[in-house]
């Protein structure tokens, strides 16, 4: 199995790889007190209709004066008014970027990256495994494989974070959980006096609902050290390392492929990546990740 | 097209022809550091003392630092400006063939995918005349890489010491042309050319050091999670940047943005695997240790970039052993590279 | 006087008292020398002493775990003993095996006198305060003090005062005024002048941080220059960035810095980086009658307080 490779990026301002479109901050959510979802729009109209990116992509997107950083495009293809990424504020870029409000310009380069292979998962079971802000990449492809529902089979997620405090998309997990064709999980390794929840750590979580592997994908995003442990639990319930995807994260400067900084071995994340799945991760020159 | 051949004097005429249509760069010294720098048009005395650049001719191509964009915001918003462009066309006159081979090396990443724009302009327009060693350094060992000290097909026209004049071949279409529309090149004849051979055996022979390149990427792969090795062969290396930016095949680079008010500019500029911070995330950094970052950086020019470009991301030029202040050698560290067969993970 | 020491170095691990061998071993290239960094015993028979030992490996005691016997000229034991007084490392920690230095030979120096590269010459050899330079079959006597490093020029303690074993015959320091032609030369130029002068030394840095990485003082885990909230000095070799890290790191390095001069023997574009490192080392001296390394239980200069403190705004 390969995940899909999209040519290069068509969408290049001035003929120049490295330049931004300018785009504008329309809606602003605060999903947790330090992480934010941005929604924004091209300033240019042909280039908005225009623009088509897959779930998994990234773009850097720039502050003017302070720098660039890449994310996700966490909003789904399939729902084109705007475009939405999300970032935790944890830095020079992203401390900035918390400082913006509704009505603030932005560059954005890309879509750059593979994307989840959609091909591979029509006509599967599809379990979605996430942490914390790791659920942004896996939101573009639940909603664009909830939009397009038949094509796929059952649906899981499975989703926690530290405290009730830290979850992110409450939104989009509140309409899923009422989805009857999307079976979900919400659990947070402490609770608080309010939540009626499960508690514990979503490998746990994992181990306990125990999804089946016949015909079935898992799709994993979180911090490092949650997807170390759900690996091993996919192992022992069955799932072959081409069963099991991920977004790996590096730290990522240009996102083609060029400035040499997010490379693993002979592959370059920002390029070969983001999304692998784990034969391929094994496969790697180093175990680094 | 035949060979041709130019008086040593006579150099100083045919650079001011070429000064016409080109900036004209050719090895300088200040304080004692020989980069190439624009040819002033007084004289070519460097030819009296030149042997290689400290600064590699990768930054006439990829700068130490460079403009990327220029942006404004007014009340409409932000506009975005690409930097005037100074139209130049550059021709680097003395490239070594270590050098020219590492542009070749350095344009297979630029060209990839996404054309780099900054680099390809520049790189498209310049001509590169070569000139071959005739007195290879201690540290150079561009022969284990396949490369000879005196003989180029990475340049346009390639000048070889015959004694008091300069055997010039061209080498490529560029390089024929510009022959064409140059006076002051005579023909060269057998007894020439027989020199000029003789000359680039020479030189051929003059290096001494040497390693073994068969197999290494595979023996790198097989030994990379070997940590004690990397430890010791990491021991003295002190995470300066050095062998990196003056690398002639290294590209690393980082962007960066500066503000003034309501306008600013983003720059690129080099940078350095060696770094701690070069991988580093605000939750982990994978190469927080030494180890890895050496680690790294033999691998990516032994073992990653053969793996994809198929060429050793290296040409032997010698500069970083020679600079390193700890005399940290790359050939003995390769030499040292253990044989054995991957253990699994 | 080699031998000795690598006697004393095998010593040293075989009987468990250090877990480390610092020291010098023959380099890739001529008249080099390289740290030999080592816990193997039989590699103690790689350690040379000769006039090509530049480095200052008390640069290595920092991020090194377990006990260390450590090979040190006067200039690097002044290191060693700063680091004591800064609290970086125990005494007890280090076996210093001082050496008693006549100076490090400068290899540019040579290049410069004998008209040659390093690759080109047979020998360089040490003989009192003169260095005979062959080539082929000819000779060239200079006087050492021609071809000796700035530093040395300058030296003002050759021999270790703070050691567990010396080797050689204690030496005098050098305190020669020729080292000091650079900075008398800047002090002599107007403000115009000497800015003049530091752009033009200062564009040629590539930032490459040896300067810093070399140094001895210079061990916090994350250097000012790499901060970027907030960005106190801009990532890019501009050269009013570079001057700014420059100025910045002598102060921080202000009262810890013994002028060992490897910052300006790192520098891959000849800055002459000592001329800065001095000059702040002398006005130390000035205003606080201190001199780092001197005195292992002399507290640090910077993080000490003095009830007779110069400025009144103490009192």
């Amino acid at each position: 199995m390969t995940t899909t490779n999209i040519s290069p990026s068509k969408f290049l301002a001035q003929d120049n790889v490295y330049l931004p479109h300018i785009a504008v901050i329309e809606k602003i959510i605060d999903e947790t007190p330090n992480i934010r979802t941005f929604h924004f729009n091209f300033n240019d109209r042909k280039l908005q209709k225009e623009f088509s990116f897959e779930s998994g992509q990234f773009g850097e997107y720039s502050v003017f004066g302070i720098g660039e950083a890449p994310f996700c495009i966490s909003s789904s293809p399939t729902r084109r008014d705007h475009l939405e990424f999300t970032a935790q504020r944890v830095g020079r870029v992203t401390n900035a970027l918390h400082r913006l409000g509704v009505g603030a310009e932005i560059g954005f380069r890309g879509p750059y990256g593979n994307s989840f292979p959609l091909d591979f998962l029509q006509g599967k079971n599809l379990v979605f495994i996430g942490g914390g802000i790791g659920l942004a990449p896996l939101r573009s492809l639940i909603w664009n494989v909830i939009d397009n529902r038949s094509k796929y089979k059952n649906i899981a997620l499975i989703y926690g974070a530290r405290t009730p405090a830290d979850l992110c998309f409450k939104y989009d997990l509140d309409t899923w959980g009422k989805n009857k064709t999307v079976n979900m999980v919400v659990t947070v390794d402490k609770g608080d006096q309010n939540w009626t929840g499960r508690v514990g750590v979503v490998p746990k979580i994992l181990e306990e609902a125990a999804p089946s592997a016949k015909n079935a994908v898992a799709i994993v995003c979180g911090p490092p050290i949650m997807i170390r442990f759900t690996f091993p639990v996919l192992t022992k319930l069955g799932f072959a390392p081409e069963q099991m995807l991920t977004t790996l994260e590096k730290r990522m400067k240009c996102g083609i492929g060029k400035c040499g900084r997010c490379n693993i071995g002979n592959i370059y994340v920002c390029r070969d990546g983001p999304v692998f799945s784990y034969a391929q991760i094994k496969n790697f020159v180093s175990s680094e990740y | 097209m035949a060979s041709k051949k130019v008086n040593k004097k006579d150099v100083l005429k045919l650079l001011n022809q070429w000064r016409q249509q080109f900036a004209v760069f050719v090895p300088s010294r200040e304080s004692g550091v020989a980069t190439m720098a624009r040819w002033e048009g007084k004289d070519t005395g460097f030819l009296d003392w030149y042997r290689n650049t400290v600064i590699p001719p990768k930054a006439n191509f990829l700068p130490p630092m460079e403009e990327m964009f220029r942006f404004q915001k007014d009340k409409a918003g932000y506009r975005i400006e690409l930097p005037p462009s100074d139209g130049g066309k550059q021709l680097i006159f003395g490239i070594r063939p270590c050098d020219a081979r590492a542009m070749k090396i350095l344009d297979m990443t630029f060209e990839e995918d996404y054309e780099d724009p900054y680099y390809l302009s520049r790189r498209n327009s310049a001509v590169l005349v070569g000139l071959g060693c005739n007195n290879p350094g201690d540290s150079c060992f561009c022969t284990s890489l396949g490369i000879s000290p005196a003989e180029s097909n990475d340049v346009d026209l390639m000048l070889t010491d015959i004694g008091d004049e300069f055997l010039v071949e061209p080498i490529s279409a560029t390089g024929k042309e510009l022959i064409a529309r140059s006076s002051g090149l005579k023909g060269a004849n057998k007894a020439d050319e027989a020199r000029a051979k003789e000359a680039k055996e020479t030189a051929y022979n003059k290096v001494t050091r040497k390693i073994d390149t068969n197999g290494i990427t595979d023996k790198l792969l097989a030994c990379f999670d070997d940590e004690k090795f990397w430890e010791k062969v990491a021991a003295k290396c002190i995470s300066c940047g050095i062998c990196t930016l003056l690398c002639p095949t290294c590209y690393c680079f980082d962007i960066n943005d500066e503000l003034v008010r309501q306008e600013g500019t983003r720059f690129r500029s080099l940078d350095s695997c060696a770094f701690p911070v070069y991988t580093k995330m605000p939750m982990e950094n994978p190469r927080a240790e030494k180890w890895k970052r050496v680690r790294n950086k033999v691998c990516h020019k032994y073992a990653f970039y053969p793996m994809n470009f198929d060429v050793i991301a290296c040409t032997g030029c010698g500069r970083c052993i020679r600079l390193c202040p700890v005399n940290w050698d790359i050939t003995q560290t390769l030499e040292s590279v253990p044989t054995k067969t991957k253990v699994g993970k | 006087m080699e031998q000795r020491l690598r006697n004393e170095a095998r010593a040293l691990l075989e009987q468990n008292k250090v877990d480390w061998i610092i020291g010098f071993e023959p380099g890739s290239l001529k008249f080099t020398t390289t740290p030999l960094i080592t816990k193997d015993r039989n590699d103690a028979e790689r350690l040379v002493i000769n006039p090509f030992i530049a480095n200052n490996l008390a640069n290595f005691l920092i991020g090194i775990k377990g006990r260390v016997g450590i090979v040190v000229k006067g200039c690097d034991s002044r290191s060693i003993v700063s680091l004591i007084q800064d609290n970086k490392v125990a005494r007890g920690d280090v076996v210093i095996l001082g050496v008693s230095c006549t100076g490090v030979i400068d290899l540019s120096k040579i290049e410069k006198l004998a008209g040659k590269d390093r690759g080109e010459l047979n020998d360089i050899i040490r003989e009192g305060d003169k260095v005979i330079i062959k080539v082929n079959d000819q000779k060239k006597v200079v006087p050492a003090n021609q071809v000796l490093f700035d530093h040395c020029l300058a030296c003002e303690l050759p021999t270790p005062r703070e050691y567990d074993l010396l080797l050689g015959e204690p030496t005098p320091p050098l305190a020669n005024p020729i080292a000091q032609e650079k900075i008398k030369e800047l002090k002599q130029m107007v403000p115009e002048q000497r800015w003049g002068f530091w752009e033009k030394e200062l564009s040629r840095c590539i930032r490459c941080y040896a300067c810093r990485n070399v140094c001895p003082a210079c061990f916090c885990q994350r250097c000012f220059v790499e901060e970027t909230e907030p960005q106190w000095v801009f990532p890019a070799p501009r050269w009013q960035d570079n001057l700014i890290f420059q100025i910045i790191r002598n102060i921080h390095v202000a009262g810890r810095c013994t002028d060992c001069g490897e910052c300006e023997r790192a520098c891959p574009v000849n800055i002459p980086l000592r001329s800065l490192t001095r000059e702040m080392y002398d006005i130390v001296g000035e205003l606080f009658q201190f001199k780092a390394g001197m005195d292992k239980d002399t507290p640090p200069l910077m993080t000490h307080y003095e009830e007779k403190e110069a400025e009144d705004f103490f009192r």
